[in-house]
């Protein structure tokens, strides 16, 4: 289809939430949209906890619980490319202020109720000063907004906060954890995606799929809300076997450690620089063909 | 609402927060789920029957509990001092002075505290103490023992018969009716319903056995019969007889050829046969008219049954009895030796007590018992004329349930006779070894019971731990072993499963025919047809059906044979019977009357509605077999039974509507409709109460189970006992050898209503999961599945294993013998420093009183506990042998029994965790089980419209041979109650032909804007391409199931060989190898893969290399003489010994060169040597320097054989035989 070729690529955002939003990605092709997709899904970084020393722990949860339920609390990750470093990348051994986050837990339940330890019991403490501080120049404490590293929802009111454990009279838990940026190809827990929905051609012109049906294809299968967009095709329409998908329906929903426009903005931004090295003068969404399988972020 | 509008709450499905309320503040009155006390009630209850205060409706007798109406039954037992030599001076008849012995009184009390611990303030112990220190829940047994002096005096003496197993939550435990909040406070489950003992920290149950139909005549074809000797036949019939105490004794009537009938019992194990004309003639002194119309009941005419008859009276003749008294004379005379009675009681008193105890002892007289062998003897003609048929003995008809306390009582009874017997027989030793006896010294009575073992805890104790009955009389059962079980706590499932199976005996299980493990129609209802494993046992180990019950309470039936009298039926005693006309009327094996055919019906079913309505004191529990006429069929009669041991089930009676109880021996010729909507007019007498009601517990767990092909219910029941679940709420109280934890168990989206009642929500045992049926990645072939990563990641199936190790300072090296002062501490000794730079690394896991920090993690080797030995002051360490890394999860340190003695045992719970890994065993509940094969990315997932990615995928190749539609129809239904927050009813048999399960979760799904059938187009996470076709998704319960990789994985590289044949061991524990077998030899060579077949049998194995005698061609015989001296080595005769270059030599071929060497250098010497050609001129040139001679015994070669090969040879050299290779 030579006519969209020439299109620049669209996206129409219809819906922008706190945690979600929903977006119309036209004028591109499939490999592009999924390869958005997968960004997504498994290459933004964020920061999670990934070291939790157990100074003390009487819960009756066990340790390894405990860590489990620790890393998988969103914490606050905007800028995540600029703020902090990969400890791999960084010029410290195991961890300094440039590429860890140090959070602590500290709670001991003293009256006859439960308590319930949450993540807003999670506190985030400054480096330790070490002397080292002089020879690195990194400017990516600067970068970090006010909550940088902070458990989502703990600053906000209304928000419910993310248990972890429960206690009773005499029991205590204190932890000190170290939070590292990682991407979700890694561990699940970087993610800052929940769910990422994804559609293309609702009302299957293309025919890339076959709606199996028992009596009546129309009752059995419902169309979705995004057929709205589209016409939906006459009986008597002739298949164009030429045709490409190039309407995409999106809708990301974030757990709250990224934006969600921040999520989509840095994906287009992650796939542009990564793809970028192998393009030239192709405009975004229609790779060079060269480059079309190599776009994995 | 106050402006009218209806706020719409929707009525709460899942019932999530009523039962973590529930679950947190335990009721404080009654339990939380009262039904899971209802399905051990007959384990519980067959126990208290023991006990005088059992709190058991007393029914006819007076109710008093089983042990002491044993003791009644074991009677007393007489001891003389005299010899028995007339004349002597002990008496006119030489037996002297009389004592009687005997027990009066059986008390068992609760489990305590000894006397010795006096800090105890709380003097109860409880199950959970037992089970934490690994010791048994007992309480203290005490007889009250009788006996006569010479002047008739009664004496009494109470004695300490050991502590006694107790069943958990009996009248003797001291839980008994307790509440949910107390048993939680005791350190129980909530839901704790007891039925098992508690014997060295372990749970052990009686399981439930099935034995043949108490006091009811069935007749057998039995092939084996005729083998029993001359003239025996196949035919027989059979009686299990139960005493009042439940021990039993059967009586079997064979027919013999000859037309008469031999009766046949068994007395301490071994078999004895009366005629059966001399019992009955015993009995009442019967006179030959008698027997013969007792039998012919006046059909005349059937000249079979006069000719058999005849024979019958003709066969006694020559034994020359006429009255009944010289009859027992006789048998009292022929048995005296065996019986054991008292010396001065007569033949007569003999042979009546014999009567009494051996022939149909459910009777109380000998008229009864009279009475009924007629009636044996009619059935036993009738079998053979084939007027009736033969009874099924495998058919639940014609069984009943050996209960768990009926058995435990049966075996105190009979300590407590060999107790007697054994005072009785010291004491006629003593009399034999003329040491002197006293009757009136209690001294001497004293010495003689001490001598005597009366710790009968300790048998008991010993019975439950090993399962092993130990007995003089095999208590009339076919089995010796295999009585009792573990109950395993590996998960929920299989545990309560234990209490309800039901085994059919250990003497089937080697038995090559299969036709006692056939599933019967009678079993319906009773026994479950699905739940049953499969492999060995299939068949033989049954399950009991949600609704069957097992009767413990003995019923008050005295008034019945008023009560039919009164209604039409004969009296016994009528005299002159048609016997052609009349049904035979009987309770619990008594003929109590006689009916015509349609009388008999009329008193049945008036029965039946009396009993449903309660009218005329008809108990319910009251089974009323009504065999009707039949042409060649059962043989016909009214039988009722109101004994204890029955199956019995709920059904409605349709004749008023009200609840009925059936058994198997009814249930043959009722008409049962499974389903209202199945009553048909004048045909069903009956209606069930719930179409599921026929299967167990776990088998009604199975979600809409009955959509699914039948076997793989069956393997559903088996993956749920094994699956990793939630074994136990109070996990910290609990010391079992290994417990499987699944950390995310959730509440099952779909699950059958009794899913609820059942509390199986409690005990949670799998976790939803989106499951996809496509054919992905390649991965899931041949029933693996593709486990999500990020699903993984985020704790998909987390489970952990819980290890017990148990660290005894007595079983220690170094320990004392003596208890009192141990020479093993816990500890460290100064050897250890515990300061300082250069700690030792023990202190890492240990802390300063030896014993391990919680929460320490363990890797192979490292130290859990350290312990310091007084002789040597030096600290040993146990060390942790696992291979795992594990963490202590918990620390037990266990006292003794009066908690007076120092800390020498510990116990520790190993906490492994076992997160899922490729090879892990997962399934759902429709027997589709399969491995985990790869943990996906989930960007590479395919995926849904709305960004849903399965936690799962299984290949579509699962599903068309197994017809597991059950499965299909769940992924429905648990995604439309995911969508819709239900959860779905998935009781089987809710939904017919018209009302389909598809349409109506399809309906569900439309509603949720999903396809009607469940299907949703998908994309793959590669390519983000739609798929062509589309995919069903829907969400399903896993399991995960206890077999995992990390126990199961076995690879060598090198490793231990066996010394003897060098080959690699065996086993995957000492790191061994995988047998290459035959099979695979032969697929190798079918390869034509030579190569492999040389590496795998001989290099990877016991390749070596041997020194072969090319002259004799031994293996065995190498010899080497030592050449690092630089010399050749020279023999007795100056020659050059022969060898090889290395100094190999052949130890046969040197001999013999050399012996044959030593002959030629003799012969040359004596001048004898004329065999040789002649040379001219002969010169001895010594072998030295002879060519080619020398090699003689020393031509040896290498070659590469199998090292057992050289072991063989060895030993065929041993037999004499020797090998001899050919080297090329």
């Amino acid at each position: 289809m030579q006519s969209h070729d020439d299109l620049e690529p669209t996206v129409r955002i219809r819906e922008l939430k706190k945690d979600r939003v929903n977006f119309v990605l036209g004028n591109v092709d499939l490999a592009f949209a999924n390869s958005l997709r997968r960004v997504m899904m498994a290459d933004i970084p964020t920061v999670a906890i990934d070291m939790v020393e157990i100074e003390i722990n009487t819960t009756v949860l066990p340790d390894e619980f405990i860590a489990h339920r620790l890393g998988m609390v969103p914490l606050m990750s905007s800028n995540c490319d600029e703020a902090i470093r990969n400890t791999r990348d960084c010029t410290c051994l195991a961890g300094c202020s440039f590429c860890s986050i140090l959070l602590v837990l500290n709670v001991g339940c003293h009256d006859d109720t439960t308590m319930e330890v949450t993540s807003a019991h999670l506190d985030v403490i400054p480096y330790p000063e070490e002397g080292l501080e002089t020879q690195d120049s990194g400017e990516e404490l600067s970068k970090r907004g006010e909550y940088f590293g902070h458990p989502v929802g703990k600053n906000e009111p209304g928000v419910a906060p993310i248990l972890i454990c429960k206690i009773r009279k005499g029991q205590e838990l204190k932890v000190k954890c170290v939070a590292k940026k990682g991407i979700a190809k890694e561990h699940a827990k970087w993610s800052p995606c929940s769910a990422v929905s994804f559609e293309y051609d609702p009302y299957n012109k293309l025919r890339h799929t076959k709606y199996w049906f028992e009596t009546d294809e129309r009752g059995e299968w419902p169309t979705s809300d995004n057929g709205k967009e589209e016409e939906p095709p006459r009986d008597d329409e002739p298949f164009d076997f030429n045709a490409k998908p190039n309407k995409f329906y999106f809708e990301v929903e974030t757990d709250g450690s990224l934006g969600p426009q921040e999520v989509v903005m840095k994906d287009f931004s992650n796939f542009i620089t990564t793809a970028g090295s192998s393009r030239t003068t192709d405009k975004i969404g229609q790779p060079h063909p060269r480059t079309q399988n190599t776009t994995r972020g | 609402m106050p402006d009218g509008t209806q706020k719409t709450r929707r009525i709460p499905t899942f019932n999530t927060l009523a039962r973590e309320n529930a679950f947190r503040n335990p009721p404080k009155e009654g339990s939380t789920y009262s039904i899971l006390n209802e399905f051990v009630a007959s384990h519980l209850e067959s126990f208290n029957a023991l006990f005088d205060d059992s709190g058991l409706p007393s029914g006819d007798g007076d109710g008093r509990g089983l042990l002491s109406l044993a003791l009644k039954d074991v009677g007393e037992r007489v001891a003389f001092d005299g010899d028995g030599k007339v004349g002597s001076e002990s008496g006119p008849d030489g037996w002297g002075n009389r004592m009687r012995i005997w027990i009066e009184q059986v008390t068992v009390a609760r489990p305590m505290v000894p006397e010795k611990d006096r800090t105890a303030r709380e003097r109860k112990v409880f199950p959970s103490e037992a089970r934490e220190r690994l010791t048994s829940y007992r309480g203290r047994m005490t007889v009250k023992l009788c006996w006569t002096d010479i002047s008739g005096q009664r004496h009494e003496m109470p004695k300490d018969c050991g502590l006694l197993p107790i069943m958990v939550r009996s009248v003797r435990c001291n839980l008994r009716s307790m509440s949910s909040a107390e048993l939680v406070k005791h350190h129980e489950e909530p839901e704790e319903f007891g039925g098992y003992f508690v014997i060295n920290g372990n749970e052990r149950l009686i399981r439930y056995l099935i034995l043949p139909r108490r006091n009811h005549v069935i007749s057998l074809l039995r092939p084996s019969f005729s083998n029993r000797g001359p003239s025996y036949t196949q035919y027989a019939v059979q009686m299990r007889c139960v005493r009042p105490d439940q021990t039993s004794v059967t009586n079997t009537l064979h027919y013999l050829s000859n037309g008469s009938a031999m009766l046949r019992f068994s007395w301490r194990k071994q078999e004895y046969v009366i005629p059966i004309m001399l019992v009955l003639k015993a009995l009442v002194g019967a006179s030959d008219k008698e027997i013969f119309e007792g039998v012919m009941m006046q059909d005349y005419e059937n000249t079979f049954l006069t000719d058999r008859v005849e024979l019958l009276l003709r066969s006694f003749k020559m034994f020359t009895m006429q009255t009944g008294e010289q009859c027992l004379e006789y048998l009292g005379d022929k048995f005296r030796v065996v019986l054991n009675l008292p010396e001065d009681w007569t033949n007569a008193a003999q042979g009546a007590w014999l009567l009494k105890k051996m022939i149909l002892v459910h009777l109380e007289t000998p008229r009864e018992k009279f009475r009924m062998l007629l009636f044996m003897l009619r059935k036993l003609y009738s079998l053979v004329s084939g007027s009736c048929c033969a009874d099924n003995p495998d058919s639940p008809q014609h069984q009943e349930v050996l209960l768990p306390g009926s058995l435990y009582g049966m075996i105190i009874k009979e300590r407590l006779e060999e107790i007697l017997n054994g005072i009785r027989m010291g004491i006629s030793m003593d009399v034999r070894n003329g040491v002197a006896v006293d009757f009136n010294d209690k001294r001497y009575f004293q010495k003689i019971v001490s001598k005597v073992n009366f710790d009968i805890g300790a048998k008991l104790s010993n019975f439950l731990a090993t399962g092993n009955l130990v007995s003089p009389t095999g208590l009339d059962l076919q089995q010796a072993s295999g009585f009792t079980i573990v109950a395993e706590k590996l998960n929920w499932q299989r545990y309560i499963s234990h209490f309800r199976c039901i085994h059919r005996g250990a003497f089937f299980a080697e038995l090559k025919t299969t036709t006692v493990r056939k599933l019967l129609p009678e079993a319906w209802g009773f026994l479950c047809p699905v739940h049953t494993p499969d492999g060995s046992p299939c068949g033989l180990l049954n399950h009991l059906s949600r609704s069957c019950r097992i009767t413990t309470t003995p019923l008050a039936v005295a008034h019945i044979p008023a009560l039919l009298a009164a209604h039409g039926m004969t009296q016994v005693f009528t005299p002159k019977i048609d016997g052609r006309k009349n049904l035979s009327v009987q309770l619990d094996g008594r003929v109590i009357g006689w009916a015509r055919p349609s009388v008999a019906a009329q008193l049945a079913t008036n029965l039946r509605i009396w009993k449903t309505e309660g009218k005329h004191e008809v108990p319910l529990d009251l089974e009323i077999g009504l065999v009707p006429v039949s042409n060649g069929g059962q043989y016909p009669g009214l039988f009722l039974f109101s004994t204890t041991a029955r199956m019995m089930r709920p059904v409605k009676y349709l004749g008023n509507g009200r609840d009925d109880q059936v058994g198997p021996f009814e249930q043959v010729y009722m008409n049962i409709a499974c389903t209202p909507e199945e009553i048909e007019e004048a045909v069903s007498t009956h209606v069930e109460h719930e179409p599921t009601n026929f299967l167990s517990i776990l088998a009604n767990l199975t979600p809409f189970s009955d959509f699914n092909q039948s076997p793989r219910n069956i393997y559903q029941c088996q993956m749920g006992k094994q699956s990793m679940g939630t074994p136990a709420t109070a996990l910290q109280h609990r010391t079992d050898n290994k417990l499987y934890r699944l950390q995310t168990g959730q509440s099952p989206v779909v699950r059958p209503a009794l899913h609820n009642t059942y509390a199986m929500d409690s005990f949670p045992n799998g976790t939803n999961a989106i499951v996809a049926v496509i054919s992905y990645t390649g991965y899931d072939m041949e029933d693996a599945m593709i486990l999500n990563k990020s699903a993984h990641e985020r704790g998909f199936g987390y489970g952990t294993v819980y290890k017990s190790q148990i660290i005894d300072l007595k079983d220690m090296r170094g320990a004392s013998k003596l208890t009192s002062a141990p020479t093993l501490h816990f500890g460290l000794a100064n050897d250890i420093r515990t300061t300082g730079d250069n700690m030792h690394t023990c202190l890492e896991f240990l802390d300063l009183d030896g014993l391990p920090f919680v929460g320490a993690r363990l890797s192979s080797g490292d130290p859990i506990a350290a312990y310091v030995d007084d002789t040597t002051g030096r600290t040993k360490f146990v060390r942790y042998k696992g291979d795992e890394l594990g963490y202590i999860d918990e620390v037990r340190l266990l006292g003794s029994d009066a908690g007076d003695t120092e800390l020498q045992k510990i116990h520790i719970t190993l906490r492994i965790t076992r997160s899922p890994v490729i090879g892990d065993k997962f399934s759902s509940r429709h027997g589709q089980k399969g491995v985990c094969s790869q943990k996906w990315p989930a960007v590479d997932m395919p995926f849904s419209e709305s960004g849903m990615q399965p936690d799962v995928i299984i290949n579509p190749h699962a599903f068309p041979s197994r017809m597991t539609i059950g499965m299909l129809v769940e992924s429905m239904a648990g995604k439309a109650g995911a969508m819709h927050g239900l959860a779905q009813d998935a009781t089987p048999f809710k939904f017919s032909e018209e009302d389909t399960a598809i349409n109506y979760f399809g309906e569900q799904l439309l509603a949720a804007g999903y396809n009607y059938y469940g299907n949703e187009p998908m994309y793959s996470g590669i390519t983000g391409q739609e798929f062509a076709a589309d995919i069903y998704i829907g969400v399903v319960y896993y399991q995960r199931l206890r077999h995992m990789v990390l126990d199961k994985f076995q690879v060598r590289t090198t490793g231990p060989v066996d010394p003897v044949t060098r080959q690699p061991v065996k086993g995957r524990k000492r790191a061994g190898g995988i047998r290459f077998g035959e099979m695979e030899r032969d697929a190798l060579i079918a390869h034509g893969t030579s190569f492999l077949l040389q590496d795998r049998l001989m290099n990877c194995s016991d390749y070596s290399t041997a020194w072969v005698c090319r002259t004799c061609g031994s293996l065995i015989s190498l010899g080497y003489e030592d050449v690092t001296l630089g010399e050749m080595v020279v023999g007795t005769s100056k020659t050059l010994k022969p060898s090889g270059p290395g100094g190999e030599y052949c130890r046969v071929c040197r001999a013999a060169s050399e012996e044959e060497d030593e002959r030629e250098r003799q012969a040359l010497a004596t001048g004898q040597h004329l065999q040789r050609p002649q040379a001219d001129i002969t010169i001895p040139i010594s072998s030295q320097h002879v060519l080619n001679r020398a090699s003689k015994g020393g031509d040896l070669d290498v070659v590469a054989v199998p090292y057992v090969f050289r072991y063989l040879c060895a030993e065929l050299a041993s037999m004499g035989i020797a090998v001899s290779l050919e080297v090329r």
